[in-house]
């Protein structure tokens, strides 16, 4: 957590200036960093591995956060409306308890195991800019990273 | 514990300000008709009427306008507790152009114009820790409506297992019922729960109202990982719809001295839980029986704490309605271990078998068998063999040698899991199946649990969500054909480790070799309105490796099916798979290569089934987005004859509970209770276009 700060800082002026030009962006561009996954798997473990699984392969009632299933599940939506379902109801018995970065960096740890890109900047912390991202499920053609 | 409450003028008076709704009085006292008069049609209980059908006999909406369908309003329940719910399972009924229902993460109890959806009243219990405590929170699957001509009832459980009656028309607590309204169902319940708010039982069910008679079941956490063997009983108990006193107490575990004690060896009833009611009950008012579909004894896959049968669990039990006393018992599983508990609510058929007239109670299960008997005696229709099953080797379990198999109907679902049923689309993923399945167990239905070991890490099964769950099914009483939807591929993985130090009592708990074993909740447990913080999970949880192929499922479509069975000859009349084909399947590359398969269904336990005069109705409980439809779910229409296809309606979220249909102003509803994804729960009314 010590260098959260600075790293955050810079990361939301260059995803602030990012959102002007790059309206219709999608996860397949590297919207994350493997550091910022990194992060969000400790988090994950403590916080989200009881109910979903080690392996994120859910248990009980709580439902898979991997696969096809999980990705078409939310293909056409925004990393912003993902980003909002975890942040205003997970962890289930205490919603809202994790700060706004370690809920991006949960986020990023999902994508990555998901298999979307890593990226050089970090996911940004504010829903209005993670609204921008698209989820596409599958991979477009033609498109790099 | 506080109230909440949003009280108007009375419904009545609302109602006359916005439609022509005119009251109905039914012909005695209960839960009021559900005919059709003056424009109007009810659906009075949870299931459209005590049988269980989940029909009426509406057919404004037909297969010729079916897709004609429009969204005519919708009832957001985000306000009805202290955070969104994503789990709205409620079926709302429908009472003279009323709705009401249950909602939110409070539980709380709406009345709503059932033209407009306008909100009329809204009552809420606030329990505080004793409903964070609960092991069933969330809206619950509806409640129940009494009449006895002049005083008109709403009766529901709260999240804290408090029954309560409302005034119909106010939504305000009857002070004669119990006290102030409320009676407390953790006390006389035959049994010492200690603490009241940390006691654990609860239930999701509506009630059952028959004549003076509210009938409850209990339900518990998961018993994956149960915390004792010895777990609250879950009785089943009748109480005075005017008074709420008790009224009598059937023993779902046997007393010492009942009938069936002795099928608990060494005495092991006095110290094993569970065997609670927690699907709807079904009453036939007739015969004057209650029909109560038992769930498992404690722990869901170990039963080494209770060597023996373990009637009365796992059994269809026919009641008396006014003492509860048995008549007649028939175990569908002895000595369950494989989670297989009575989901659904019995169906009570009059059919025509071999030429007579037979009055029957049908069982839809999530072993895939639909269990049929004569509902007055408990004799089976056709056959049951007790058929020799696997014995198992985990040490310190008690194997019941034979299981009893229906030798009809056919099977309707997958209940086992074998190498015929991996996935076989292409040489190369059927080859990755068995290098996959290698490290598990595969098997019949009634395969054994193993010790999770890193050689087997466990049976690969379609046992907890597999088959019918929860929604049960659904008949046309015209015809004595039974509507069940069952889930085909909700697979997973069930090994069995030893608890870690505290977590519990029961020697064998769920877990996978290489993992921790940790608690696995329930549905809604930890969930509610007042669900504290705890502390962290000290490590990640249970995870076995995936039981996909490439990203596909393990096992063959179809992964969802609606079965047609005909009750008058025990056959299958027709199957369809239900649900779009997930993009995730159609839009792989493999798939993409073959130029598609036909529609898989979708693989989910949530969906219950609406017949009408021409139709069967359901939803999807996956999003899809197709060339057809943007990001969301249909609403299927198909003929009840033939099964195809007749229509279909897109829905902007998932059916996550049973459609209901009712008519108000000569106007045909259906009301689809919606929720998922980034989706909160909401009740979506359609109807036909045009004012009339």
């Amino acid at each position: 957590m010590k260098f959260a700060l600075p790293l955050l800082f810079v990361a939301v002026g260059l995803a602030g200036a990012a959102v002007a030009q790059d309206a219709g962006k999608s996860v397949w561009q590297g919207i994350y960093t493997s550091e910022q996954a990194e992060r969000g798997s400790a988090v994950y473990a403590q916080r989200c591995g009881a109910c979903h699984g080690a392996a994120l392969n859910g248990t009980g009632e709580a439902p898979a956060l991997i696969g096809g299933e999980f990705v078409s599940h939310w293909d056409t939506m925004t990393v912003g409306d993902l980003y909002d379902r975890v942040r205003t109801t997970m962890p289930q018995n205490d919603p809202q308890s994790l700060t706004r970065e370690e809920y991006a960096d949960v986020l990023a740890f999902l994508l990555k195991n998901n298999g979307f890109p890593t990226g050089t900047q970090p996911l940004d912390k504010r829903s209005e800019v993670l609204a921008t991202i698209t989820i596409t499920a599958e991979k477009p053609t033609g498109t790099g990273g | 514990m506080k109230i909440t409450a949003i009280l108007p003028l009375s419904v009545t008076a609302a109602l006359m300000l916005t439609t022509a709704a005119s009251a109905q009085t039914p012909a005695r006292e209960g839960t009021a008709a559900a005919r059709t008069s003056a424009g109007v049609a009810n659906w009075t209980t949870y299931n459209a009427d005590l049988k269980g059908s989940r029909y009426s006999p509406l057919d404004q909406v037909n297969a010729g306008n079916f897709n004609n369908l429009e969204i005519a309003w919708r009832f957001k329940t985000d306000i009805l507790g202290s955070r969104p719910e994503y789990k709205l399972e409620s079926t709302p009924l429908a009472v003279d152009g009323v709705i009401y229902t249950t909602g939110g993460t409070r539980r709380a109890v709406v009345a709503l114009n059932g033209a407009t959806g306008e909100l009329l009243w809204q009552f809420a219990l606030h329990e505080g820790k004793r409903s964070a405590e609960s092991p069933r929170a969330l809206s619950g699957r509806g409640l129940s409506y009494w009449t006895d001509g002049t005083k008109r009832r709403i009766l529901y459980v709260t999240i804290g297992y408090r029954l309560v009656s409302l005034d119909a028309d106010t939504g305000r607590p009857d002070p004669e019922f119990g006290e102030n309204g409320v009676i407390d169902l953790k006390k006389d319940f035959d049994q010492d729960l200690g603490d009241l708010d940390t006691g654990e039982v609860g239930v999701h069910s509506a009630p059952a109202v028959s004549g003076n008679t509210i009938i409850i079941g209990a339900a518990f956490r998961e018993g994956f990982t149960p915390k004792t063997h010895n777990n609250t009983k879950g009785y089943v108990r009748a109480f005075d719809v005017r008074t709420g006193k008790r009224m009598w107490t059937f023993h779902t575990v046997p007393k010492p001295g009942e009938f069936g004690y002795d099928t608990w060896l060494n005495k092991s009833a006095d110290v094993n839980g569970n065997t609670g009611v927690w699907t709807q009950v079904s009453v036939d008012e007739e015969l004057g029986l209650a029909y109560l579909a038992v769930e498992s004894a404690t722990s869901d896959f170990f039963g080494g704490k209770r060597p023996g049968n373990n009637l009365f669990a796992n059994s269809l039990v026919a009641v008396d309605l006014k003492t509860g006393e048995r008549r007649w018992h028939y175990q569908l599983i002895h000595h369950e271990i494989w989670d297989l508990d009575n989901s659904s609510a019995p169906l009570l058929m009059d059919v025509t078998v071999d030429g007579k007239p037979r009055k029957v109670v049908g069982l839809p299960s999530k072993q895939g068998f639909f269990y049929v008997f004569d509902r007055a005696t408990g004799v089976p229709v056709w056959p049951i063999k007790e058929t020799k099953v696997p014995k198992g080797n985990v040490p310190g379990e008690w194997y019941s040698p034979t299981q009893p198999i229906p030798s009809k109907p056919p099977v309707y679902a997958r209940n086992g899991v074998e190498e015929k049923d991996l996935i076989d689309f292409t040489p190369d993923l059927k080859k990755k199946a068995l290098e996959l399945t290698s490290k598990y167990v595969l098997g019949p239905v009634y395969t054994p649990p193993i010790i999770s070991t890193p050689e087997k890490f466990g049976v690969i099964n379609n046992w907890a969500q597999g088959g019918t769950n929860w929604p049960g099914g659904s008949f046309d009483p015209e015809t004595g054909i039974a509507y069940v939807y069952a889930c085909g591929a909700c697979i997973s993985s069930t090994g069995l480790l030893p608890p870690p130090p505290g977590l519990s009592d029961i020697p064998l708990v769920v877990g996978v070799a290489g993992q921790p074993v940790v608690m696995i909740k329930g549905p809604g447990e930890g969930a509610g309105a007042d669900s504290p913080a705890t502390a962290p999970a000290p490590g990640a949880g249970s995870g076995p490796p995936r039981l996909a192929v490439d990203g596909l499922p393990l096992v063959k479509p179809p992964y969802g099916t609606i079965s047609a069975i005909d009750v008058n000859n025990g056959t299958i009349k027709w199957q369809v798979a239900h649900g779009e084909t997930p993009d995730f399947v159609r839009n792989h590359p493999t798939i993409k290569a073959m130029g598609g398969i036909p529609r898989t269904g979708q693989a989910t336990y949530q969906i219950g089934t609406l017949v009408t005069k021409s139709l069967v109705i359901a939803g999807e409980n996956q999003f899809t987005t197709t060339p057809d439809h943007p990001r969301g779910a249909m609403l299927r229409a198909y003929d009840k004859q033939s099964g195809k296809e007749v229509g279909a309606v897109f829905m902007p979220s998932t059916q996550s509970g049973s459609p209901m249909t009712y008519m108000v102003g000569g106007k045909q509803y259906i009301i689809v209770p919606t929720s998922g994804g980034n989706a909160s729960g909401e009740f979506i009314a359609y109807a036909l276009p045009g004012k009339k």
